[in-house]
């Protein structure tokens, strides 16, 4: 009972859910931008998209491709779309983990464009290094451990109380900044 | 899309209407910029690359750091993507929104998909957007209303039948009515097209409409009654004009 979500996994009464299995729920929320809007959300509580373990993650979304044709054909629609709503800033309004699935007609009076923002080429050049290198070195790090496989398992087994502390504390910082009040 | 006269128009459909399967992907690659972006044919901000996708820098940002993620491959809406294939460009695009929220300090990022033009597709060539967010930055406003709970239980009827079928669950969600299409008047807000309305009941047609709004599904059982039809280039050109 942590939260709204966690709520309608709890909840006796069905009516809101589509569809559920052992990790996923598909539901119609209480307030919705359009009707036939879909919620597609971890039966577990998890704030954001980056705490979501990744079979997880991957479920979620290959659901929501299948529930995107089922909600084009079931409420003839001319278009889907699909959002994630990733921190309070990002209109996250509910700190469990969603996305929504959304049918789109023309003439619907819903927009979702935004106006292209004029940035300063050195900028640009500068965010673009910037990702890159912290791209760089993820993927650098990823590789390594597959060539060492042994030696980082010992390591990783030494550590995992310090591991896991530090796990927490980032949670914890995360959880801080981008969740101001939770009611 | 290039300006073409009337009988560049009329060669460019006969040229297209006897090309393979094959041939016909190819121009498809040729034509699109998406493919040569990833093809290196067009010089790009490439962000990160693997076997099966290609994160990049938009070059018309919502905001700094804005990229969409592309799969290698062309397909024009999530649909048509393999499983195996989403899954992973979603958790590229996981991985790289820990990225933004790391390098930029960011405090929110948002996942964005558009599927046809009526949700706001700009190009022909699927992708994920994914853009970094900041509070007060006026982008993707979302504003909920109270869902009317006689619409809830039509919807609910409506998908979970359909998602069922697609999921493959024998599961039959029956009423007292024994509605199992909404009614299209009752979601538009502009009901303009009373062709429309008649095409709720007419199974067929509403086939047809699908092609038109470009969301082939290959896996779908429906197709048996149409055969193997995938949509024509003519049917996107003509969305895209």
């Amino acid at each position: 009972m942590k939260c709204e979500y966690c709520d309608i996994v709890d909840r006796k009464s069905r009516l809101q859910i589509l569809y559920e299995d052992n990790d996923l729920i598909v539901a119609v929320k209480d307030t919705v931008l359009t009707p036939g809007q879909v919620t597609i959300f971890p039966r577990q509580h998890f704030t954001i998209m980056e705490m979501v373990p990744e079979n997880i993650l991957e479920k979620c979304f290959i659901l929501a491709n299948k529930v995107g044709a089922a909600i084009f054909d079931s409420l003839e629609c001319q278009g889907t779309n699909i959002i994630v709503q990733n921190g309070l800033s990002a209109g996250q309004k509910v700190p469990h983990f969603a996305l929504e699935v959304i049918p789109r007609r023309d003439g619907d009076n819903l927009n979702f464009q935004w106006q292209p923002k004029e940035l300063a080429e050195d900028e640009v050049e500068l965010v673009y290094q910037m990702l890159k290198e912290e791209v760089g070195k993820i993927v650098k790090s990823k590789d390594g451990k597959k060539g060492k496989v042994k030696e980082v398992e010992e390591v990783v087994v030494k550590d995992e109380k310090t591991l896991m502390k530090m796990q927490k504390e980032d949670e914890k910082n995360y959880l801080l900044k981008s969740l101001r009040r939770i009611p | 899309m290039q300006e073409l006269s009337e009988e560049q128009r009329k060669q460019l459909e006969e040229k297209l209407k006897n090309m393979s399967p094959e041939e016909l992907r190819d121009f498809q690659k040729q034509q699109c910029i998406f493919c040569q972006i990833i093809s290196d044919k067009v010089p790009s901000k490439k962000i990160y690359e693997d076997e099966s996708c290609v994160a990049v820098l938009d070059i018309n940002p919502a905001a700094k750091g804005h990229m969409f993620i592309l799969p290698k491959e062309h397909y024009i809406v999530m649909p048509q993507i393999p499983d195996k294939i989403v899954s992973r460009m979603f958790l590229v695009a996981r991985n790289l929104s820990q990225v933004l929220l790391k390098v930029l300090r960011v405090d929110g990022t948002n996942i964005f998909v558009a599927n046809g033009l009526a949700a706001g597709q700009r190009s022909q060539h699927f992708m994920i957007h994914l853009i970094p967010r900041k509070a007060e930055d006026g982008l993707l406003k979302i504003e909920e209303k109270l869902l009317d709970q006689e619409m809830l239980k039509k919807i609910k009827l409506a998908v979970e039948n359909r998602l069922n079928h697609v999921l493959g669950i024998k599961k039959e969600v029956v009423t007292e009515n024994n509605v199992d299409k909404v009614s299209e008047e009752e979601l538009e807000e502009n009901a303009d097209d009373t062709d429309e309305a008649d095409e709720v009941e007419d199974k067929e047609e509403v086939e047809e409409r699908k092609e038109k709004s470009e969301e082939p599904e290959k896996k779908h059982e429906r197709k048996k009654s149409k055969g193997e039809k995938e949509v024509s280039l003519d049917d996107i050109a003509n969305l895209f004009k």
